[in-house]
């Protein structure tokens, strides 16, 4: 090792290694620390010593020019870097990161060779970048294994606790170690790299080359800046970095191969900020390469090292009797000893993690791992969200959403809390259009969630809160789009406004920005949706955007929203797509004559709500135009008769003359049985009160031959079906009640087959009845 | 309890016997920390169970092809005193595991209560000899004790099978036994305190309806272990070969072994069947109303080796496995014939190198 440097190789996140760290770091009293991190961030680090901020922390590393490529560096109080950040910075010693800029390492993500953009950009946008391969990840868990240890970390407190003497030879052990490692292993260690960095084994196999290009290109700038250290006479440097890499550090000597290695990188501006963290995300892949099992235990191992099985399992049988799964403190002890002789059948002096969580699920839930995943989450991972002093350097975007969340009482927490919003209380209402801001941002931090029975009213917005750490990077990338949250959604509807395809989308971001309340965005999106919807030929999309509008004119008042800016829309809408209809609703097929006749149904709805008379009289004539239409779908005519006879636009006898028209003999049955269907829509409240509509029904449905009722019976079936129970029984109950006296009737005058009119009755009631599941109330049928 | 039997005339011999050599061979090389009264460590158990080399050159036999993890759970809390539950579907080797481990640890394995809806709390406890007890009064002569009691009193492994068909008051007399160790004999106004080494394997189904559920008063005392069906194909394959393997030698079937391809085809219409989906997930299938367990694949294997031994050539062929299978298949008369003809049909039939296997079975339906 070359005199005054010291390497510290440290497994990233392990409590063991930031303990014997600490202890190290305050022995040696080194006059400058180098650790692996991201040199964009060395004015940062600093910060770290301000009271107030409170790990899980990270370093948010992004390239200026696109801020969703970003890298994020989390830190644990118990990450042994963090250990190393807080010696210098309480030593007053000089600190450094001293890994490969992110400056090149994004820049070379952006501008990626062709073949590997799609693998490049997705893992980016993810905010993982490229893993180190699984071995340089954890190096030292090969190890562990082969010492017949399953958890890194207890293998690591044995290999330090036991060895109570100099922390020094520890690491000087580990060093030794990977050296050894780095040479036998290294050729395997590239052929099992990062399977989950790129779906095709292409991408991959450019990947794996890359990797260790990356690798090679890190250790070079950490030499250099270690010789750049020596450079500015240091003379006890220590240096701490992933243990995979102490071995490259040894040679300094290196000097002209690593600046042919570091030459001409490409290089891109890069910002960095400190941001909260939380222990579940801590569990993810990052840019110290592996995520970590349990947090929370990893916390525990910090914080004491006596007892901790019994802490561990006590923690996890109080969660399960907050799941109503009744465990006794009798179930922990026992627990406990059963690790213990877990550890010691597998030759282990102490329980690890995995011994303790073996025994929790054969003591306390009786082997079924089910129950254990109930509280798997809250037990490895916690739900602590680190904590940044507001004074510390933030994008524009995050300062505005601090000072808002602040304004509007509303806390940004790791688990998940249910706010009901009363619209009325402009409190409420603002939270309610930050929320929709961010939304609009891609910040998912509150997702609406469905109104119970209790918070009806059109004035209740019930909301599920829950923040996750990683939204900061979407904080990062939309300050680009403006300095306030309100500014930056704006920006960023009118931008999806400009690549909006259909008008339904353009509605649906008209919904949003005036839910937001974001008055500038309304203008330009009132231009698209009338450029679009003069130009849509398709009615389909008009008829689309209908009934979100209509609803946005609806609420719009509750929330303060300016609505008048939805009239002038629908004033272009309204009457282009009555224009459009007729000719669109002609020679469609069976499925498209349904999609239509939903949209028709929808559109009624949306029309008759907005009560506007203009708009009612020009839909009713357009309606008439379709009814008398005898080339149109039978379904659509039956319908538009409908909605006219249920607005008084044709009287009884008009309607008794369509109907007769449209059941007469000479029409086809198939036809007519559709024309029903339509008419009736889904409802049979009209064939219960109407007397002589439901007879002109009963007589048609006697008249046709044996040949056209077995055609027509299916879509009689399923328009019957789909009433409720009561009015399909009340509709038998009345032709049975009127069919009896008639059939005595007629067989007196005429020359009538009663038996044959019996049977008739009897199919009749069979139908109206059709899927009823009760024979009771058949025979009672039968009965009268 | 005595055999009655010459021993090597025995239908089976029990686990202690069958392993002999191997038990011994592993005890010579123990030279770890046993528990009072534990004929071997518990590291030794879990070795003698799942097989391997020992330094002294002896092949230990698997016993239990799978998770090293629920041996090593099953073994641990053996030795913390806690009772053992095996819980599992009916042919994981709930019972084959319990036999072993018994074996292993206390050298017998035959102290054994198989749980029936008619067993009474006199299997557990103790009954009476009732010529003796109307002679002489209650005396510890008269009294018959079972075999939980004389496994209390040797410090040795009981076991009981199918502990949730025993009725739930019978089952509850186990927990003073459990927690307490000791044995309340009233009538002679003395107990029966469990010597060091005592402790019960319980074994029970967990998917079966009408068993009747343990009080959780009773399940505190045991730790659970779930036997699962086994994961891979490879594992399945080798559970059943190793199994018919010594199944044919303990009944002296004659004939060749047979060969790995013929298991490798049952376990995989096992399997299929059982998952409801052909293995490279591409069709759907629908599952007969049978388990389809490993135990069952066994069965069909051997008594396939015996029809060929005995009525073949001595090679095992499709059409000596073919009865066992289909008849393994439907135990529904009516829905499992469907279907196993939708299956014959839609996956036997397509298969290449299986046209003899689908031929042999179309004739028995």
């Amino acid at each position: 090792m070359t005199e005054g440097v010291h390497l510290f190789g440290i497994r990233h996140h392990g409590p063991g290694s930031a303990r014997s760290l600490a202890r190290a770091l305050a022995k040696l009293k080194p006059d400058i620390v180098l650790i692996e991190g991201p040199p964009d961030a060395n004015d940062l680090i600093e910060l770290a010593k301000h009271a107030e901020i409170e790990p899980p922390v990270a370093l948010l590393v992004y390239a200026l020019d696109s801020p969703r490529s970003a890298v994020l560096y989390p830190f644990a109080t118990y990450s042994p870097e963090w250990q190393a950040i807080q010696y210098a910075l309480k030593t007053k010693t000089p600190v450094r990161f001293i890994d490969l800029p992110q400056a090149h390492r994004l820049a070379k993500d952006a501008t990626p060779t062709s073949e590997t953009a799609e693998g490049a950009t997705e893992a980016q946008s993810d905010s993982i970048p490229e893993a180190e391969s699984s071995f340089a990840n954890d190096p030292l868990q090969p190890l562990a294994i082969a010492a017949g240890y399953s958890d890194t970390e207890r293998w690591w407190n044995d290999l330090v606790e036991a060895r109570s003497g100099d922390d020094n030879d520890v690491f000087a052990a580990v060093h030794e170690m990977m050296t050894v490692a780095r040479e036998t292993l290294s050729s395997d260690s590239n052929s099992d790299a990062s399977p989950d960095s790129s779906s095709t084994n292409n991408v991959s196999a450019i990947n794996q080359v890359a990797d260790t290009l990356v690798e090679r290109q890190r250790e070079a700038f950490m030499r250099k800046c270690i010789r750049d250290a020596q450079g500015e006479t240091f003379t006890n440097i220590a240096v701490v970095c992933g243990a995979f890499h102490t071995p490259a550090l040894v040679d300094l000597s290196t000097h002209k191969a690593d600046q042919a290695i570091l030459k001409s990188l490409p290089k891109t501006k890069t910002g960095a900020a400190w941001v909260p963290w939380s222990y579940e995300r801590l569990s993810y892949y990052s840019g110290y390469g592996a995520g970590i099992e349990s947090p929370v235990w990893y916390e525990l191992l910090w914080h004491r090292s006596v007892a901790l099985g019994a802490e561990w399992l006590t923690r996890a049988a109080r969660l399960l009797r907050e799941e109503d799964i009744p465990i006794s403190s009798a179930h922990v002890i026992e627990a406990c000893r059963l690790a213990e002789s877990l550890a010691s059948l597998r030759a282990r002096p102490v329980p690890g993690l995995v011994e303790y969580n073996d025994a929790a699920l054969a003591v306390m839930v009786n082997g079924d791992a089910l129950n254990m995943q109930l509280i798997a989450r809250r037990w490895h991972f916690g739900d602590r969200l680190g904590k940044i002093p507001e004074s510390f350097p933030a994008s524009p975007l995050q300062q505005n959403l601090a000072a808002e969340q602040k304004r509007l009482r509303i806390p940004a927490k790791a688990e998940d809390k249910t706010y009901d919003l009363d619209l009325r209380e402009n409190n409420d209402r603002e939270r309610s259009h930050l929320l929709r801001r961010l939304r609009i941002l891609d910040v998912e931090w509150g997702t609406p969630a469905a109104t119970t029975a209790s918070q009806r009213g059109t004035f209740h917005e019930v909301w599920q809160l829950r923040w996750q750490p990683e939204f900061v990077i979407a904080l990062v990338a939309g300050s680009r789009l403006g300095h306030t949250i309100a500014q930056a959604a704006t920006s960023a509807i009118v931008e999806q406004a400009v690549n909006a395809k259909s008008l339904r989308q353009l509605v649906e971001l008209l919904e949003n920005g005036l839910f937001a309340d974001l008055p500038d965005a309304i203008q330009p999106l009132v231009l698209a949706i009338e450029n679009q919807s003069a130009t849509a030929a398709d009615i389909t999309q008009l008829l689309d955007a209908l009934p979100p509008l209509v609803n946005v004119k609806r609420y719009g008042n509750v929330r303060n929203t300016d609505v008048e800016l939805v009239d002038e829309i629908l004033q272009g809408l309204v009457p282009r797509m009555l224009i459009a209809l007729p000719g669109a609703a002609t020679g469609l097929d069976d499925e498209a004559t349904h999609a239509l006749w939903e949209q028709l149904k929808s559109a009624q709805q949306s029309l008759s709500v907005l009560g506007d008379e203009a708009y009612l009289n020009d839909w009713h004539t357009t309606l008439g135009k379709l009814a008398d239409n005898e080339s149109l779908a039978a379904l659509l005519a039956g319908y538009a008769t409908r909605v006219l006879y249920d607005a008084h636009k044709i009287d009884q006898e008009n309607l008794r003359t369509r109907l007769s028209l449209a059941l007469s003999v000479g029409n086809d049955p198939l036809r007519a049985s559709a024309w029903i269907e339509g008419f009736l829509a889904g409802s049979g409240t009209l064939l219960v009160h109407d007397e002589t509509l439901r007879r002109a029904l009963d007589e048609w449905l006697s008249s046709v031959s044996d040949d056209h009722f077995t055609q027509a019976l299916p879509l009689l079936r399923r328009t019957f079906a789909h009433f409720p129970f009561p009015e399909r029984r009340q509709i038998g109950q009345q032709i049975g009640r009127r069919n009896q006296p008639v059939a005595a009737k007629a067989t007196q005058t005429l020359d009538f087959d009663a038996e044959a009119a019996a049977t008739m009755t009897n199919l009749l009631l069979t139908i109206w009845q059709a899927p009823s599941s009760s024979p009771a109330s058949n025979d009672k049928e039968s009965s009268q | 309890m005595k055999t009655t039997a010459p021993m090597n005339n025995s239908l089976r011999e029990p686990a202690e016997t069958q392993f002999a050599e191997e038990l011994a061979a592993i005890a010579a090389i123990d030279d770890r920390q046993k528990p009072p009264n534990w004929k071997l460590s518990p590291w030794a158990v879990v070795t003698y169970l799942l097989g391997g080399k020992l330094s002294n050159g002896v092949t230990i036999t698997p016993k239990y092809v799978g998770q090293k993890r629920l041996m090593e759970i099953a073994v641990a809390t053996l030795a913390t005193d806690r009772a053992l539950l095996l819980l599992g579907l009916p042919g994981t080797a709930k019972s084959w595991v319990s036999e072993h481990l018994a074996a292993a640890i206390s050298g017998d394995s035959t102290l054994l209560v198989q749980g029936t809806a008619g067993t009474g709390e006199e299997s557990i406890r103790y009954s009476w000899n009732y010529a003796l007890l109307l002679a002489n009064g209650p005396s510890r002569q008269a009294l018959v004790a079972s075999p939980v009691m004389r496994a209390m009193e040797l410090g040795t492994i009981s076991r009981l099978e199918e502990l949730t068909r025993v009725p739930a008051d019978v089952q509850d007399t186990l927990i003073t036994i459990l927690s307490e160790k000791t044995l309340p004999i009233p009538e002679l106004s003395v107990e029966t305190r469990a010597q060091k080494g005592f402790n019960m394997i319980a074994t029970a189904n967990n998917r079966d309806r009408g068993v009747n559920e343990m009080s959780s008063a009773l399940k505190r005392r045991f730790n659970t272990v779930i036997l699962p069906t086994p994961e891979t194909l490879d594992e399945e394959v080798s559970i059943v070969q190793m199994r018919v393997a010594s199944l044919g030698r303990a009944l002296e079937l004659p004939g060749e072994q047979p060969a790995l391809a013929e298991i490798r085809r049952v376990v995989t219409v096992f399997r299929e069947l059982r998952d409801g989906k052909t293995l490279d997930g591409k069709a759907k299938l629908k599952s007969p109303s049978g388990t389809l367990s490993p135990a069952e694949a066994i069965s069909v294997m051997s008594s396939g080796i015996a029809l060929a031994s005995h009525f073949g050539n001595g090679t095992l062929s499709a059409n000596d496995v073919a009865s066992g299978l289909v008849g393994a298949v439907i135990k529904d008369p009516t829905q499992d014939v469907v279907v196993w003809r939708e299956y014959l049909e839609t996956v036997v039939k397509e298969r290449d190198g299986w046209k003899d296997l689908y031929r042999a079975c179309r004739e028995l339906l």
